[in-house]
């Protein structure tokens, strides 16, 4: 039973870019000939914003689970044009005006609906996979990150700054890419995938890829049951089971690679503060294993999930730093995302860069 | 309505106790008294919980005594199969005669890894020893707990083997979109039998670590029922008419995890084979400098 | 002196550890004339209590009770010696005297050979409750006492196992005792090993067989299930047992390909039965069914004495020093033998 999309995906994988991606997204329908227009995607996004900022407004309680807590349950999309980091250019300035966000968002949109023939690997456009192809909004915020008020990480620690400057030369030294076990990107080895420590890092907007744009994968499941949340990440199927009964984390000693988490709620906020990771992830920018994930999970309307993360490193920022999402609501189901499965792509980066090493050491003599 | 059921269930107990004999003993094997689960919310069995299969069906479904594993100079006890019972009703899978020689081969190729970018790769032995999702029955009887989440519209299954998720959905059902690992599952409640249609699987997963092998056109029904507040019964039938003669059925309790605390423990297999799947390639090697 | 007679080792490995059951050393068990006295003594008393129709006590749910702690001990040869032909059993005097010469060869220690006294440590046999016996063989079928003619495919097997030196390596050495995987009482049990304390437990539904022997435990269900499927194959054997009268009845099959007792095959089947004669014996009966080894089925005859516990752990494979010396000195002499061809 295959189908054409995966013969497709396997030639593009082929073609690999070192930020891979083997299924196409679920739950943004059946490939919808509207959505393939940016122009009535952008008007489309911009009422949905308005609409969710209208709730938001109009203090909006969320509907309660049967045994009554807010009911965050459903599908949610962490795609976002918004970089994590306020550009320099915006310094001073948290928030755009309506119009402004609107006309960001436009030009995002253009630019991610854009493909340059001379580099593209595939056109994610064609499956429905560019960000604006969903439910992606304009946001008024500048940058993800609020606090600090600049919009910018905290400055290193001087420990930090020495372990990340002792990691570049390293890597200067050798090539990570010549062995798996260099490749020191978890999503690439299929270990984790792209929404592991903290949902989102923000979006890249004018990135050449739609991966850098906004992100792709982005859907994500929220599930409840008494005492449990659970998390289910489209991006390598990575799960998140959130005991809410108050009980201890694991021993110290105990490492779990998306960490281990304990929930409780504040008002109508699920809090869950994610601890125990084996390793840095890509989303800790910079963050040790030691670091500590609070995230708070707010439904602010009916169609809207509020995101808001805080990252802890005494050993890597000086204070530590907050940034918000807002989620769009999004149809089931998600896919399965069997990514080491077929991991052509990791097969292909490394070959790739043991080849190219190959041949510099030959240009060499 | 809830008074009756438990006057109801109280006297079944009465019942049954008065029925056992004077001298105190074990309940015979499938003998228990009629059991009605606590309900959820919306008036169904509640599944909710962490439960485990205590049986060595992962190893091979059908009986088998206990045995060396491979590489005994290096792994002694730790890398030997234990014994067991056969999960399959009747004993033994009802092959076809072909079918039956691709098994026989399968476990003889076992341990082969062959990974490349060749589309037959899958033809590269066991799927467990390369950390691959094991499909539906055998996530089931892993020996790994795995964690079931439980609403009216769907219920979702974790597995602390991969952290492979399962949605059933339950209201409405969904068409699969496609071939996965895990399959597609649609749920109904039969009584108090929660029932699983599962479809959609590929044909990259084994029953069990002994070759046992089935096509894409496998097609699960699971039937889950209570029996205790600790235990519920788990039987699968099974059809495939490219590889088996007729449908067949397994069938094994499911113990709930009743420790303080209880939770399922990552277990990230990738790292654990990377050097097994891309040293044969060359591409697990340290940097050149 | 333990270490020195490792170091001196027979195929038949030392023990380790002293046996259980056999009561605190007792001075007057140093004494073989004693024993002799008291063992005569024993043999009268259970032939009288057996002789007046006696019933055993019965457990709590009503089967006949046989637990406690038994031991298999017998001087009596398996098979009736030659000399003996025709005479299955002796007078009540002959038996004491072979019995006496017996345990007198048993007592004796030639110098010049011993590897160490077992008697010092009340390991005799006669140091224990054995007893003279009126058979002159183990084996009451066939009635000459013999062990039935191997079947033509058994003699090849045996032939070819002669063929090569089975000791040169661990797992050619054709000894599952010696190699610590299962100890040396079968089953079949045959009374003639040291370590030959037992244990007999019951509940409801089950007997359950300790043997002290490299501990092997034997389950037995008595609920009539079927036996495991023909490819699961055991090394001591899947036993199943029901009650005829007060004689528990166990029926063994599905033995490991590579158990070889007495040369037999995984088809051999076994059916013992244990019956409480009286209160201090055991009268234990088994038969030996195995067409590809045996030409027919042959069954013996024995005791197992009741003793005190408790029963010893014997942790064999955790310090087999036994085996290693083995197979490192069978090592030796091939090389020696190859050298002198040389």
């Amino acid at each position: 039973m295959r189908n054409r999309v995966l013969a497709l995906l396997a030639i593009a994988a082929v073609l690999c870019a070192p930020v891979l991606f083997a299924q196409a997204p679920s739950g943004t329908k059946a490939f919808d000939a509207k959505a393939v227009d940016p122009e009535t995607a952008i008007k489309a996004a911009a009422e949905a914003a308005k609409a969710a900022n209208a709730a938001a407004a109009a203090n909006w309680t969320p509907p309660r689970t049967a045994w009554g807590d807010p009911d965050l349950h459903g599908y949610w999309l962490t795609a976002t044009y918004t970089p994590l980091q306020r550009p320099a250019e915006l310094a001073g300035k948290p928030f755009y005006t309506e119009e402004e966000a609107l006309a960001v968002f436009k030009k995002s949109v253009e630019s991610d609906a854009e493909v340059d023939p001379r580099t593209v690997h595939y056109d994610w456009k064609e499956y429905g996979m560019d960000a604006w192809q969903s439910p992606v909004r304009p946001n008024r915020r500048t940058s993800l990150i609020f606090d600090p008020e600049n919009g910018r990480l905290p400055p290193l620690t001087a420990e930090a700054q020495k372990r990340q400057a002792d990691n570049r030369a390293a890597a200067r030294a050798r090539n990570p890419q010549v062995g798996v076990q260099t490749l020191a990107n978890w999503y690439t080895r299929c270990i984790t995938g792209n929404n592991a420590g903290p949902m989102t890092r923000g979006g890249n907007p004018g990135s050449d890829s739609a991966a850098g744009a906004a992100g792709v994968t982005a859907e994500a499941q929220i599930f409840q049951t008494p005492g449990y949340a659970v998390l289910i990440m489209q991006s390598n199927s990575d799960a998140r089971i959130i005991p809410l009964d108050g009980r201890p984390h694991l021993p110290s000693n105990v490492r779990n690679w998306l960490g281990d988490s304990r929930g409780r709620w504040e008002g109508n906020t699920l809090v869950v503060e994610t601890t125990n990771f084996v390793a840095p992830g890509t989303n800790f920018l910079g963050g040790t294993s030691g670091t500590k994930l609070i995230e708070r999970f707010t439904l602010a309307g009916p169609n809207t999930l509020q995101y808001q993360f805080t990252l802890e490193d005494p050993s890597t920022w000086a204070r530590p730093w907050s940034a918000e999402t807002l989620m769009p609501r999004i149809d089931p189901p998600l896919y399965e995302f069997a990514c080491h499965e077929q991991n052509y792509g990791l097969m292909n980066v490394v070959k790739g860069a043991q080849t190219r090493e190959a041949e510099a050491e030959a240009k060499k003599k | 309505m809830r008074h009756q059921v438990i006057i109801i269930a109280a006297a079944a107990i009465l019942l049954a106790l008065a029925a056992t004999p004077a001298t105190a003993q074990a309940p015979a094997a499938g003998l228990f008294p009629g059991y009605t689960p606590p309900r959820t919310p919306d008036g169904k069995p509640n599944l909710n919980g962490i439960w485990q299969a205590f049986v060595t069906a992962n190893w091979d479904v059908e009986a088998h005594p206990a045995q060396p594993g491979p590489h005994p100079e290096i792994m002694g006890a730790w890398g030997a199969t234990p014994g067991g019972q056969s999960i399959v009703e009747g004993g033994v899978i009802p092959y076809k005669p072909e079918a039956l020689a691709k098994k026989k081969e399968n476990l003889e190729k076992r341990m082969a890894v062959k990974v490349t970018n060749d589309p037959h790769r899958y033809d590269s032995g066991e799927t467990e020893l390369q950390c691959y999702r094991t499909g539906v029955p055998r996530a089931n009887y892993m020996p790994f707990p795995f964690q079931i989440f439980q609403t009216p519209s769907e219920i979702l299954m974790v597995y602390e083997y991969k952290g492979a998720v399962r949605t059933i959905y339950m209201d409405p059902h969904r068409e699969a979109p496609t071939d996965s690992w895990m399959g597609w599952s649609n749920g109904r409640w039969e009584g108090d039998t929660l029932v699983i249609d599962v479809t959609a699987q590929n044909d990259h997963t084994w029953f069990d670590r002994a070759g046992n092998f089935h096509s894409d056109a496998l097609h699960v029904v699971e039937r889950y029922t209570p029996i205790s507040p600790y235990h519920m019964k788990y039987e699968a039938t099974i059809e495939d008419p490219n590889v088996f003669t007729r449908p067949w059925k397994i069938s094994f309790p499911l113990y709930r995890r009743v420790e303080e605390n209880v939770q399922l423990v990552e277990f990230n297999c990738v790292p654990f084979v990377e050097e097994l799947m891309y040293s044969p390639l060359g591409l697990y090697r340290p940097p050149s400098r | 002196m333990l270490v020195i007679a490792s170091l001196f080792c027979a195929p038949v490995l030392v023990q380790a550890q002293a046996p259980s059951g056999t009561a605190i050393f007792k001075p007057t068990a140093t004494d073989p004339e004693t024993a002799i006295k008291a063992a005569a003594e024993a043999a009268k008393a259970a032939a009288a209590v057996s002789a007046s129709n006696w019933t055993p006590p019965r457990t709590s749910w009503g089967d006949p009770d046989l637990q406690g702690f038994y031991l298999s001990l017998s001087y009596t040869p398996l098979e009736r010696p030659p000399e003996l032909a025709g005479k299955p059993f002796y007078t009540e005097q002959e038996a004491i005297a072979a019995f006496r010469k017996a345990v007198e060869e048993d007592a004796e220690v030639d110098p010049r050979t011993v590897h160490y006294d077992w008697k010092e440590y009340g390991m005799d046999a006669w140091q224990s409750p054995v007893r003279p016996n009126l058979r002159t063989s183990l084996i009451v079928d066939p009635p000459d006492g013999r062990i039935p003619a191997l079947t033509p495919e058994a003699q090849k097997r045996r032939a070819a196992a002669r063929e090569r030196n089975p000791q040169v390596s661990v797992q050619t050495l054709d000894n599952l005792y010696t190699r610590c995987i299962t100890g040396n009482q079968g089953p079949p049990r045959l009374p003639f090993n040291h370590d030959s304390e037992s244990q007999i437990l019951q509940t409801p539904g089950y007997v359950v067989m300790i043997l002290q022997s490299n501990n092997d435990v034997r389950i037995i269900p008595l609920d009539g299930r079927a036996h495991l499927p023909q490819n699961v194959g055991l090394w001591l054997g899947d036993s199943r047992g029901r009650w005829e009268g007060n004689t528990l009845v166990v029926e063994t099959t599905n033995f490991h390909r590579e158990r070889n007792w007495r040369g037999s095959t995984d088809g051999m089947k076994l059916i013992e039965r244990f019956t409480l004669v009286d209160p201090k014996t055991i009268r234990y009966e088994f038969t030996v069914n195995d067409p590809t080894t045996w030409v027919r089925p042959w069954s013996v005859e024995s005791v197992l004495p009741r003793i005190e516990p408790p029963l010893y752990e014997f942790a064999c494979h955790e310090q087999n020093y036994g085996l290693m010396n083995v197979v490192k000195g069978a090592q030796v002499r091939e090389a020696e033998r190859a050298a002198r061809k040389n």
